[in-house]
C-alpha cells in the first residue's frame, strides 16, 4: 500500500472536518431533519487509517461513520447528497447518515451499537472462505466495546484466525457516561489479552501515531491471518447528536488541546512546512465540501412514490432457476387455485408481503 | 407419484437440500450451534460438515447475537449463509441482526445490497414449555424484509428449503420440531421426496384436502391435526377443504379467499399466539377480499395469548389438537 505523509493526512483531516460542517449546515437549515452525528475532534484515527486498506479490504462503522466513509474510498458527493436526503445519495434517501452501504467498496455502517462487528466478522470470515488476504475492519466506541457483541467477535476471530481488526474510537463518553463510571480499571485494548490476540492502544489525536499501529495491525492480520485490536483515545467535541444539550458536561469547555488539526499543523509546521501549505491545504478542503454542498442541494428529493420500493428484491424469489417441483395436488382442487405459480398472490410494487 | 416411499426423517431431506445447494453454488455456507459436528440436534445438518468441511459448515460458539451478524456480512460479500439459531426461541437474544440488519439492509441500502440468508429454526411443541415451544411466525411476519416460510410435509420441506437458499431476500426457515423427528412414512400428505435436486416456489399455498363445507387454513404441524380432524368430519358428512399456507410472508390469501368464497366458512388454526398474529391478519385479508358479507361463519383456533405450560395436562388445554380442530370447525357450521 502507498504510504502517506503526515501532510497527506492532514489534508485527510481538513478534508474530513470540512465535510462534517457542510453536514452542519444542514441541520442548521432543516434539510437533515434527524439525527446527525459528526466526528469533529475524531478526525485522526480516520485518518490515520487512510491509506492502509484496499477496496477489497471491508470497513464496517457505527452511527458516527462520515470520516470512516471518506477514507474507505466512497464518494463524497454520494454520501453528502444521501445525507442530505436526496434521490442521488449513495442509497437514494432510503439509509440516511446512519446507514451508508457501499458493496464496492465493501464498505457499510450500522446505527445500533455493537452491531457493526459481526458484520466484520462475517466479511472476514469470506476472506478465509475465498482464500484472500484482505482484511476486515470493525469500527466502535468505547460504549461499543462494552456490547456482548466485542467478546463474541474476538472469541470467534481468534478461534478461527480470522483478519478482523477492532479498532475502538474511544472518545471518553458514550453518549453520556465516562468509561471510569462503568468499565473496570484498565485500557480498552488491554482486554485482547483475555481473547490471545493483540492489543494497541495509541494517541487518537495523533494521525501519525494511528498510522504506525495500524498499518502494523493490517500488515499483521494479512499476514498471520489473526485478529487484534486498536484502541484510540480522542475528544469529542460536539454532543452525542447534533441537539444534544450535553448537561453532562460543560459543552463550551476549551478542547483545542486535543483538536487533531491543531496538533497536526504545529507538527507540520515544526517540522519546516510553511503556514502558507497548510493554509492551502485547509481552504483547498473546504472548497471542495461548500462546493460539494452547492452540488448537493440542487439535487432532487426522493419521489414519494418510490417508499414501498426495495423491501424484497424486485424479481419473484430464485426458486424459479431450478426445475419446478412435482408436488402432487389434489384432484377435486380447482385449477390455480392449489399450487399457483410463481410471482402470483399479493406481491406488486411494494414488494412481496 | 410413484416409486418406493424414501421413508426417513423429515431432518433428513432438509440436509439433503442443504447438501444440494451446497454442491450447486459454493457460495453457500452453514453456520450455527452443533450443526457440523453433530449435524444439528435434530439432524437437518447431518453429514454436512463431514462432506463439505470446517469452513463450510461452521461450529459456532454459543454467539447467537454475533454469528447472525457473521450471516449479514457474508451475504455482504456475496455468500449465501443458512444460519440456524437452534430453537426459534433463541430469537431473543438475536434479533437485533436479524430484524435491524438482514431484513433492513436491501432496503436501506436502496436496492444495492441483497441479504440472500436462510435463518433455520426450530419451533412449537415437544413438550418443553415456555422457553423451547414457541412458533413465533407472527413476530417475524411482523418485521418488513422478512420472508416466513412454515412447511408441512417433507416434500416442502426439501423444495421450500432448496428455494429459500436461492432466494435474494432473508428468509426465516421455520421448522417444526415434532415434524422434523416424524419419518415419511406418518405423513397424509407430501410424504414422496424425489431424490433430485428440486424448489417449491415461496409464497404460494396448497390445497391439500379438497372439501364443500369449511376451509381450515393452517401452517406446520396444525395441517397434519387439519388433515386428521378432515378424517373425522369426514364421518359426519362434513368435507372440510385443508389449506396449507406453507409461507407467512408472503402470505397467500388469494387461495385462502378463493376457498373460502366456495364453502362459505373459515377457520384458521394457528399454533403461534392467537394476539396480533397470523389468525388476525389471514382473516383480515380475506374480509378486504371478499367484504364483509360473503362468509357465513369465520373463526381462528390460536394459543390463547399464555406462555406454554410444561405439564401435558396444561399443555393440551391450550393447544390445537386434531380433537380441538374438529370441534372448531363443527361449531362453523352450526
Amino acid at each position: 500500500m502507498s504510504v502517506l505523509t503526515a501532510l497527506d493526512r492532514f489534508a485527510w483531516m481538513t478534508r474530513i472536518r470540512a465535510f462534517e460542517h457542510a453536514c452542519l449546515e444542514g441541520v442548521r437549515s432543516g434539510e437533515i431533519h434527524g439525527e446527525l452525528h459528526t466526528a469533529i475532534g475524531q478526525e485522526a484515527i480516520a485518518a490515520g487509517m487512510a491509506g492502509w486498506l484496499r477496496d477489497t479490504d471491508a470497513l464496517v462503522s457505527t452511527h458516527r461513520n462520515h470520516a470512516h466513509a471518506l477514507i474507505k474510498g466512497v464518494d463524497p458527493r454520494a454520501l453528502l447528497a444521501e445525507i442530505f436526503e436526496r434521490r442521488t445519495g449513495l442509497c437514494g434517501g432510503y439509509g440516511g447518515h446512519m446507514h451508508p452501504f457501499d458493496p464496492r467498496h465493501r464498505f457499510s455502517a450500522s446505527g445500533i451499537v455493537g452491531a457493526s462487528l459481526p458484520v466484520a466478522l462475517g466479511h472476514a470470515y469470506a476472506a478465509r472462505l475465498a482464500g484472500r488476504d484482505d482484511v476486515a475492519v470493525a469500527v466502535t466506541g468505547d460504549g461499543g466495546a462494552n456490547h456482548g457483541t466485542f467478546h463474541e467477535c474476538l472469541t470467534m476471530a481468534s478461534a478461527w484466525g480470522l483478519p478482523l481488526i477492532v479498532v475502538i474510537e474511544n472518545n471518553g463518553l458514550a453518549i453520556s457516561v465516562e468509561p471510569s463510571a462503568v468499565t473496570p480499571p484498565g485500557t480498552l485494548a488491554g482486554r485482547a489479552v483475555g481473547y490471545g490476540v493483540c492489543g494497541v492502544t495509541v494517541d487518537g489525536t495523533d494521525a501519525e501515531a494511528v498510522s504506525g499501529a495500524f498499518g502494523e495491525l493490517v500488515t499483521f492480520a494479512r499476514q498471520s491471518p489473526a485478529p487484534s485490536v486498536l484502541e484510540a483515545t480522542c475528544a469529542r467535541f460536539r454532543g452525542h447528536y447534533e441537539g444534544d444539550v450535553q448537561a453532562y458536561r460543560d459543552p463550551e469547555q476549551d478542547r483545542s488541546g486535543r483538536d487533531p488539526l491543531l496538533i497536526a499543523r504545529h507538527a507540520l509546521a515544526a517540522s519546516g512546512i510553511p503556514d502558507s501549505e497548510l493554509d492551502r491545504v485547509e481552504q483547498a478542503a473546504a472548497a471542495e465540501m461548500q462546493a460539494l454542498l452547492a452540488q448537493v442541494r440542487a439535487d432532487p428529493c426522493p419521489d414519494p412514490a418510490d417508499a414501498r420500493r426495495h423491501v424484497f428484491a424486485a424479481t419473484a424469489p430464485g426458486a424459479q432457476r431450478l426445475a419446478g417441483g412435482t408436488r402432487p395436488v389434489p384432484a377435486a382442487a380447482e385449477p390455480g387455485q392449489a399450487a399457483p405459480g410463481p410471482g402470483r398472490g399479493e406481491s406488486g410494487t411494494g414488494g412481496a408481503r | 407419484m410413484t416409486g418406493q416411499l424414501r421413508n426417513r426423517p423429515v431432518s433428513a431431506f432438509i440436509a439433503e437440500a442443504i447438501a444440494h445447494e451446497m454442491e450447486a453454488d459454493e457460495r453457500v455456507v452453514v453456520l450455527g450451534e452443533d450443526v457440523g459436528r453433530m449435524g444439528g440436534v435434530f439432524g437437518a445438518t447431518r453429514g454436512l460438515q463431514r462432506r463439505f468441511g470446517p469452513w463450510r459448515v461452521r461450529d459456532t460458539p454459543i454467539t447467537e447475537m454475533s454469528f447472525t451478524g457473521m450471516a449479514v456480512g457474508l451475504a455482504l460479500d456475496g455468500y449465501r449463509p443458512v444460519a440456524e439459531i437452534m430453537f426459534a426461541d433463541f430469537i431473543g437474544v438475536c434479533l437485533e441482526q436479524v430484524y435491524n440488519a438482514a431484513a433492513k439492509n436491501r432496503y436501506m441500502s436502496g436496492g444495492t445490497v441483497a441479504m440472500p440468508i436462510v435463518f433455520k429454526t426450530a419451533a412449537g411443541i415437544l413438550g418443553s414449555a415456555a422457553q423451547h415451544s414457541q412458533c413465533l411466525w407472527g413476530l417475524f411476519g411482523h418485521l418488513p424484509g422478512l420472508r416466513v416460510v412454515v412447511p408441512s410435509c417433507p416434500y416442502d420441506y426439501k423444495g421450500l428449503m432448496a428455494a429459500s437458499i436461492a432466494c435474494p431476500d432473508p428468509v426465516v426457515f421455520i421448522e417444526h420440531k415434532q415434524l422434523l423427528t416424524r419419518w415419511a412414512r406418518d405423513f397424509r400428505h407430501g410424504a414422496q421426496v424425489p431424490e433430485h435436486r428440486y424448489a417449491e416456489p415461496l409464497g404460494t399455498a396448497a390445497v391439500v384436502r379438497p372439501g364443500a363445507d369449511v376451509t381450515i387454513a393452517t401452517l406446520g404441524l396444525s395441517v397434519s391435526h387439519a388433515l386428521d380432524a378432515a378424517e373425522v368430519l369426514a364421518g359426519e358428512e362434513i368435507t372440510a377443504e385443508v389449506i396449507d399456507l406453507r409461507s407467512v410472508v408472503p402470505l397467500d390469501a388469494g387461495t385462502v379467499a378463493a376457498s373460502a368464497a366456495r364453502t362459505g366458512r373459515l377457520l384458521v388454526v394457528d399454533e403461534d399466539y392467537r394476539s396480533f398474529g397470523l389468525s388476525g391478519e389471514l382473516i383480515t385479508r380475506v374480509l378486504e377480499r371478499l367484504g364483509p358479507g360473503r362468509l357465513a361463519a369465520f373463526a381462528r383456533h390460536a394459543l390463547p395469548d399464555v406462555p406454554v405450560p410444561a405439564a401435558r395436562a396444561l399443555e393440551e388445554a391450550v393447544l390445537p389438537s386434531v380433537s380441538s380442530v374438529a370441534d372448531a370447525a363443527r361449531g362453523l357450521l352450526r
